[in-house]
């Protein structure tokens, strides 16, 4: 047998496709995970509920009591703010029952102190982004659309991942989601099959704007 | 009859390579450059200053991100300054460059051999350095991807009806061609360098003494420490070279893919230099609004590019004595074609100039006026004195073929030209129609750091081609020359191949000439597979070897209406369906600004398809292949032609091969029978 004056092995071309396989595969595989990583629900911290100073539970409080979203939450209907509820909404019933649970503690020293409670924030959206809660309300779109059963959350979470998507769907096709002025903060209402006509009466009921104008950069961006 | 000058040394030589040229010395001289690395000292010298500017545009663009464009001292009104204006500058000289060496592929010219490689890394490099400037002057530049067409959580598309999208299809387009061109050309080249480094590496063991391993063992480490390099190098090329042996098919297709992908970047240049202009035409602006600024904008480029071709050529014929590949005969050329594309560029400006001059509109008048003294009148004088009136110098043949001559005016009319561009951006921007926006713009330490620094981007990427590629096209310096190797009257190295099952058996030539007759006769006595292996292609191989046409290029036309078509379709899908949107009152379906990034997808997805359909279609890459196991294979990519009867079929017997060959009347130098 003579020495190969090769200069590359037998094995080499096996070596160089697999590199070669393992690059394409590798992109095509990075892309695949930067994509589906970004539109993940860990991604946008969906369906997490931080810790917050006193385990408040809209379940018990707006479900099971039936108190109403805007007993607490009073500027929604009006303004860009729902409102936050001071410890003085808390201290409505919790003066008078509950008085010395643990749990309350903070809420209590709230008062005495005179100083906010602290809640993480759940929801956000970004500062360049012009949201304005009182004219989604007056124009029909509910509560739960947005924010998921609320009075079924134990803690508070983000039910929905508040992608520029999320709310392009919408402005492109009110008609779609917009319900009756009775129904908006009703936790269980969902689309019927009569949604498209009754949607768009609805839209021109409320004179809501054309497609093209609700999707104008300026209505969220200013 | 033109009288004869007296004085000789202002004529032109006859030939346009040395005549004493040969295939052997072309590969040396050039190789000798990659390999034992000649002015080693200069070279680290520039690649310090290379990787010093280097540092100073990560600073400025750390800076950049830091801070925002606003340290670039751009204002409001003058949102594009500096970062503008280096880029259509680089553009410039890359397409220039490709354009260049792309047409005279075309064309035929003789002159390209000693040009092409110098055009095609210039090309690359300048695209890379352009190509930063679009995404560091957005304001948030970590989201430059956001002008790239892809599926968003945004439920958003880059508007396709807005010009500014054009750069970023135009830009990824011409990069892939640019590259696809550069990467075919250096091919072979490629080749070329994988065996002559193994060539190096069997000399330098054959240099070391045999005694010297006793009594000198410390010479002998070295050679072999040498010899190790080499093979390292040899390793390297070799997987950049993807296996390329030469074969007659391997060219035919090669030829092909080099051909359309040139046509195809033409088409690039084209359609990214009249989109630039157009990013600006389209507008209102004064000295904008014009019909000739895509001329002006081609004409404007072209004259760059062999601009910066020239300077690179003359720098590297003085600094690796190449002055038998790069003859006063490119020089004279490139010189004319600068004076040539000079006076082109000139006429543009002027009869923009004069169109205005004679029309009534008086803001456009404010605008020239502006240009020709106003506060940034030094760079229009300067596109006068520094691009237009240096070139006139080449009406003289002793200017043109006056390599000092040549690097000064090249230089110049760079410097010129990057004035053109200032001029072009800053002065118009600095007032339009309204007084208030009208503010004054002076040029920040920062613009001028981070154009610097890109100056640097460029030299370093040059540098770095030159120390380790070919520096010129080795396959198209040959061209030029007689397709006959050395004289070898030594009968060459006699191997039977031993027991080993044969793979086929081969033979090799000095002369292109009698290795196609031998291709021709072993084919017809049908004794098995034949093929040719040669350092360059042979425009007889394919009719010798009975291959047919082959119309390879049928693949780049299609992937390129396949990408151009899809494009359109998904800009009017965009734009008419998808994502609706009122811009400047333009139709939902404005067709016209969809043909920029359609021709410019086109012509990348041809590119790119003619690339992969070469390398496919040739069983590339391939880097353990039996005719690597052909004695003295190294040479059939420097001065030797094999000719191989693969054992396939029944009818193969080497003696009949062996007894075919020796009726020749070309005898080979030297038969073997290649073991599989």
């Amino acid at each position: 047998m003579r020495p190969s004056r090769q200069l590359f092995g037998p094995g080499a071309d096996a070596y160089l496709r697999l590199a070669l396989l393992c690059g394409a595969g590798g992109l095509l595989l990075l892309l695949v995970t930067i994509g589906a990583v970004s539109r993940s629900a860990w991604f946008y911290g969906v369906g997490v509920a931080p810790e917050q100073p006193v385990p408040f539970s809209h379940k018990h409080h707006a479900g099971e009591l039936g108190i109403d979203c805007r007993y607490c939450h009073i500027s929604v209907e009006h303004a860009a703010s729902p409102g936050l509820p001071p410890t003085w909404t808390c201290m409505t019933c919790h003066s008078q029952i509950w008085t010395t649970a643990p749990m309350l503690a903070p809420v209590r020293d709230s008062l005495a102190n005179d100083e906010p409670l602290r809640w993480k924030r759940v929801n956000r959206l970004p500062d360049y982004v012009y949201f304005n809660h009182g004219i989604h309300i007056a124009k029909g779109v509910g509560c739960s659309s947005c924010h998921g059963e609320v009075d079924r959350m134990q803690l508070t979470f983000r039910a929905k991942a508040f992608t520029m998507s999320f709310c392009i769907t919408c402005h492109r096709a009110p008609e779609r989601f917009v319900r009756p002025a009775s129904e908006v903060f009703d936790m269980r209402w969902q689309p019927g099959v009569e949604q498209l006509k009754q949607g768009a009466a609805l839209v021109r009921a409320n004179h809501i704007r054309s497609a093209a104008e609700l999707t104008d950069c300026s209505i969220c961006h200013r | 009859m033109r009288p004869v000058p007296d004085d000789l040394s202002a004529r032109l030589p006859p030939f346009l390579l040395d005549p004493r040229e040969d295939y052997a010395s072309v590969e040396r001289r050039i190789a000798r450059v990659a390999f034992d690395h000649p002015g080693w000292r200069g070279w680290w010298i520039a690649m310090t200053v290379a990787v010093g500017l280097l540092g100073v545009l990560a600073v400025s663009v750390g800076w950049l991100l830091i801070e925002g464009v606003g340290v670039w001292g751009n204002n409001i009104p003058v949102t594009w300054a500096l970062d503008i204006v280096s880029y259509d500058w680089w553009i410039g000289i890359a397409t220039g460059a490709f354009a260049l060496s792309a047409a005279s592929l075309l064309l035929g010219s003789a002159a390209r051999s000693a040009l092409s490689r110098i055009a095609e890394t210039i090309a690359v490099m300048a695209t890379v350095s352009a190509g930063i400037y679009p995404i560091i002057h957005l304001g948030r530049p970590w989201f430059f991807f956001w002008n790239l067409p892809y599926p968003n959580t945004l439920l958003l598309w880059p508007q396709f009806r807005s010009p500014l999208v054009w750069d970023a299809f135009d830009i990824v387009s011409f990069l892939g061609v640019a590259v696809s061109f550069w990467f075919v050309g250096m091919l072979p080249d490629l080749a070329t360098l994988r065996d002559a480094a193994i060539t190096r590496a069997r000399e330098a063991l054959r240099r070391a003494p045999a005694e010297a391993r006793h009594e000198a063992p410390a010479q002998h480490g070295m050679a072999y420490v040498t010899a190790a390099r080499l093979v390292r190098r040899a390793h390297l090329y070799g997987i950049a070279a993807l296996g390329w042996r030469g074969s007659a098919a391997h060219w035919q297709r090669w030829a092909q893919c080099y051909r359309t992908v040139a046509l195809f970047g033409l088409f690039t240049v084209v359609s990214l230099q009249t989109g630039a202009a157009v990013m600006y035409a389209g507008t209102v602006e004064p000295g904008w609004h014009d019909t000739m600024l895509p001329a002006e904008f081609v004409a404007g480029a072209l004259l760059q590019g062999v601009a910066a071709v020239t300077a690179g050529a003359v720098v590297l014929r003085w600094c690796f004595g190449l002055d038998g590949l790069i003859t006063p005969r490119h020089l004279s050329l490139l010189g004319g074609l600068m004076l040539a594309l000079g006076l082109l560029d000139l006429y543009c400006h002027a009869a923009s100039s004069f169109a205005v001059a004679i029309g009534t509109n008086s803001f456009e008048h404010q605008a020239d006026a502006r240009r020709l003294h106003g506060p940034h009148g030094w760079a229009f004088w300067g596109v006068l004195a520094l691009a237009f009136a240096p070139v006139q110098l080449f009406w003289f043949r002793r200017c043109r073929i006056a390599p000092v001559m040549l690097l000064g005016v090249s230089l110049c009319v760079l410097a010129g030209c990057w004035c053109d561009h200032f001029v072009t951006i800053v002065d118009t921007l600095q007032h339009d129609f309204l007084p208030s926006s009208a503010q004054l713009y002076a040029i920040g330490i920062w613009g001028a750091a981070t154009f610097l620094g890109s100056t640097g981007l460029v030299l370093s990427g040059l540098l770095l081609a030159v120390r380790y590629l070919p520096v010129l096209s080795i396959l198209g310096t040959r061209y030029h020359l007689a397709p006959v190797g050395r004289r070898s009257n030594a009968p060459g190295p006699k191997e039977d191949g031993g027991d080993a099952p044969l793979w086929g058996v081969s033979a090799e030539f000095d002369q292109a000439g009698d290795a196609i007759a031998a291709a021709t006769a072993l084919r017809r006595q049908r004794l098995g597979r034949v093929d040719l292996y040669s350092p360059v292609p042979l425009s007889d191989a394919p009719d010798a070897l009975a291959l047919g046409s082959r119309p390879v290029w049928l693949i780049g036309i299609a992937a390129a209406l396949l990408g151009g078509i899809g494009t359109f379709t998904m800009c009017a899908y965009a734009t008419g369906i998808d994502y609706v949107f009122l811009i400047g009152g333009r139709p939902r379906f404005s067709w016209p600004s969809f043909v920029v990034p359609s021709l410019s997808f086109a012509t990348v997805s041809g590119a790119v398809a003619m690339l992969l359909a070469m390398l496919v279609l040739n069983r590339l890459p391939r880097l353990n292949h039996p005719a690597f196991n052909i004695p003295g294979f190294e040479a059939a990519t420097d001065d030797r032609f094999f000719v191989s009867v693969e054992a396939d079929g029944d009818r193969f017997d080497p003696r009949a091969v062996e007894a075919a060959l020796r009726m020749l009347a070309g005898r080979p130098i030297s038969v073997a029978r290649v073991p599989r």
